[in-house]
């Protein structure tokens, strides 16, 4: 909202009063151990953000950063423009959705909804409006006079972003909202957050480690690995075009296959047995070089005239209905998952051969970067 | 089918006998002295009860009278037995209102500050529950002297505002609440002075009472203190005005009885008023701790 020196015209002021979330070379540190290492980040304003990666990669940690419940060691947090770092939580228009919902247990749903508006002492007219407001929205009129003890999770859930809601913030972080819920509430809260964000249309940060969940409500996808970006991207386009082994391979479910590869005479790619032609411009790659080659299991058998075959040795099938997935083994050794749509006569202990196309492929170097 | 069920439902049931004695004895050996104390204040003469001691007769009260409660209030004129009351009750509310107030704070402090040196003032402290009270009275006593807190209600409430174990039993509590429940008070803007009114401490009730139980019982029957710290009825507490029936030259049984059943009644009729609340005071600061 500051008027940065040197703007002028409405343009620039109207861009900066923006929910963007910017992190410049953004650093935490556990006494000597670094958690967050120089993130570099941009979310734009209305933007819905998720942040993915393994257990203990610092999703959390960067999370609590934005909001202010973690100091930042080094770097910049930017808000609307406005540099946070030294911001109480609440200064900065936030609000922060909890894993455990972390409802004050002693309140009723009305109490905890407009608790932070009875901090900041605003009027009574305007803590009842806002909090029936937000009731409307998360159909929780009927459940006013309750206590959180007296909910169900995924009542507790819609407390816990009536809150945030309440609160009229310019950025919503969660932190593994739905981790606590059972598999059918979880699809039916995945499906109100996406709802709520077209309606609100706030800027939001989302931690999950859940796929499903990334894939569908992110505009953008942040994958984080030992406290580092590893790529940001919409989620096909992280899905299509990994930028390295880490994202190709958490991106994606089940895992894309990763196989040994080596490059022969006459731009080929061999590997299991096959030969095909590299996706790749002509001496890109030097001969006999080591790498690895990527194809996602519901890759495989997708064209007519396949561009190579693999032979699999069935191991054991999955049946999930619509689609069944094929665990197996490569004449090398190697393990191998293959999506089939009409796996009815498959059996383990048996053998398949199995198609792929050159362009499904994606190759990594031997350090695991992708080469395109 | 219910004999049958009966038969193995657990160990204890298996001897009723043994349970119905082992409670029995227990009762008889708590309950027999309370009997014994408000059957003797009922008593008129302070030598049947010396005589009657040690015998059965004891436990029983041919000629029961209320006269000697009506005595304690004027006994030889310098015993004010109400007032020693009203002192009791004052020093106990004090206490209990301060006590509570900065042993949470002070236990919220440590369990969610950000305070350099949190381990070793934890440290400090339990080591300073070990020390007990009686090694310090002299000190603390000079200490009172030289403030100009001799004889004074002060002198009885101050140095009961602070006890490490009720500091450490309600850190154990506070260190208990789930972090996000604190951060989530944080976004929403409470100061921590708010976040320990308006969260931590609604939601410690159990804790709190286990504290006000346990610091209310202590206070009423402090002794040792308020003797050596009260030289006029003033400030004097009951439990002190008690040992004024026992004169040099003669003890006044009828009256100190009398005085002791008031002294515990008030006790007595909370315990029986709050009795769940006890109970799961006293598991909690044993077992929890
Ligand atoms: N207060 C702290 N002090 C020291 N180390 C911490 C602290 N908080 C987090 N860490 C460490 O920082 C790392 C990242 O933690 P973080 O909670 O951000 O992971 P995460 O990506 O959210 O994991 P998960 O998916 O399991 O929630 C972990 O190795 C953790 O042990
Ligand atoms: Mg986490």
């Amino acid at each position: 909202m500051k008027p940065r020196a040197g703007g002028s015209g409405t343009i620039l002021k109207w861009t900066l009063a923006m929910a963007v979330v910017e992190l410049k070379k953004a650093k935490k540190s556990f006494g000597s151990v670094d958690i967050i290492q120089n993130v570099d980040l941009r979310i734009e304003d209305g933007e819905f953000a998720v942040f993915v990666g393994p257990s203990g990669c610092g999703k959390s940690t960067l999370l609590r950063m934005i909001a202010g419940l973690e100091s930042v060691t080094a770097g910049e947090i930017c808000i609307d423009g406005e540099q946070v770092n030294g911001l109480d939580p609440s200064e900065r228009g936030v609000a922060m959705v909890f894993q455990s919902y972390a409802l004050y247990p002693h309140m009723t749903v009305k109490e905890n909804m407009g608790f932070s508006l009875r901090i900041a002492k605003r009027p009574k007219a305007e803590i009842e409006e806002r909090v029936a407001e937000a009731s409307k929205i998360l159909q929780l009129d009927a459940l006013q006079e309750r206590r959180p003890s007296q909910l169900s999770g995924g009542q507790r859930q819609r407390v816990a972003i009536g809150r945030a809601i309440v609160r009229n913030p310019k950025v919503f972080l969660f932190d593994e909202p739905l981790s606590n819920l059972d598999a059918e509430l979880r699809v039916a809260t995945r499906v109100e957050i996406a709802k709520l964000h077209e309606s609100l249309g706030n800027t939001m940060i989302y931690v999950t480690h859940d796929q499903t969940e990334a894939m569908t409500l992110a505009d953008k996808i942040v994958v984080l690995r030992k406290g580092q970006v590893e790529q940001v991207g919409p989620p096909l386009e992280l899905y299509e075009n990994p930028n390295n082994i880490f994202v190709a391979g958490f991106i994606g479910s089940p895992k894309m296959n990763f196989f040994e590869a080596e490059m022969a005479k006459g731009n080929k790619l061999t590997f299991a047995g096959a030969s095909v032609v590299a996706p790749t411009a002509k001496g890109a790659v030097p001969e006999g070089a080591a790498l690895t080659v990527g194809i996602r299991p519901e890759h495989f058998d997708r064209d007519e005239k396949p561009d190579g075959k693999i032979d699999v040795a069935v191991d054991f099938v999955e049946h999930l209905g619509g689609t069944s997935f094929v665990h197996g083994f490569l004449s090398t050794g190697e393990k191998v998952i293959v999506e089939h749509r009409d796996a009815g006569s498959v059996k383990s202990g048996q053998s398949v051969s199995v198609g792929f196309s050159a362009k499904d492929i994606r190759l990594f170097d031997s350090e695991g970067r992708r080469i395109r | 089918m219910s004999s049958a069920t009966q038969g193995q439902s657990g160990p204890t049931d298996k001897f009723p006998v043994i349970k119905f004695v082992s409670i029995a004895i227990i009762s008889l050996v708590i309950v027999s002295p309370l009997f014994l104390l408000i059957v003797a204040s009922l008593k008129p003469d302070r030598f049947q009860i010396l005589a009657e001691m040690g015998s059965f007769k004891a436990f029983i009260v041919t000629n029961p009278t209320l006269k000697n409660y009506g005595d304690i209030l004027t006994f030889s004129g310098n015993q004010p037995f109400a007032r020693y009351l009203v002192n009791s009750v004052i020093v106990l509310t004090f206490t209990l209102l301060g006590g509570m107030l900065f042993n949470s704070m002070a236990a919220f402090v440590l369990a969610w500050g950000r305070l350099p040196g949190r381990a070793i003032i934890l440290t400090l402290m339990i080591g300073l529950y070990i020390v007990p009270q009686e090694s310090i009275v002299l000190p603390l006593l000079n200490i009172m002297n030289n403030l100009g807190l001799a004889d004074s209600f002060a002198a009885q409430i101050l140095p009961f505002w602070a006890s490490p174990l009720y500091v450490f039993l309600l850190y154990q509590f506070f260190s208990q609440i789930p972090r996000d429940l604190y951060d989530a008070a944080v976004v929403d803007g409470a100061s921590p002075f708010e976040i320990y009114w308006k969260v931590f401490l609604p939601i410690s009730l159990p804790a709190l009472a286990t504290v006000a139980i346990l610091l209310g019982i202590e206070t009423w029957n402090q002794y040792l203190w308020p003797l050596l710290v009260t030289q006029s009825n003033y400030a004097r507490p009951i439990s002190v005005g008690i040992a004024g029936f026992f004169g040099a030259d003669s003890i006044y049984w009828n009256l100190a009885m009398s005085a002791s059943v008031v002294m515990m009644a008030p006790v007595l009729a909370f315990y029986l008023m709050f009795q769940k609340w006890f109970v799961s005071s006293v598991i909690s600061s044993g077992v929890k701790g």
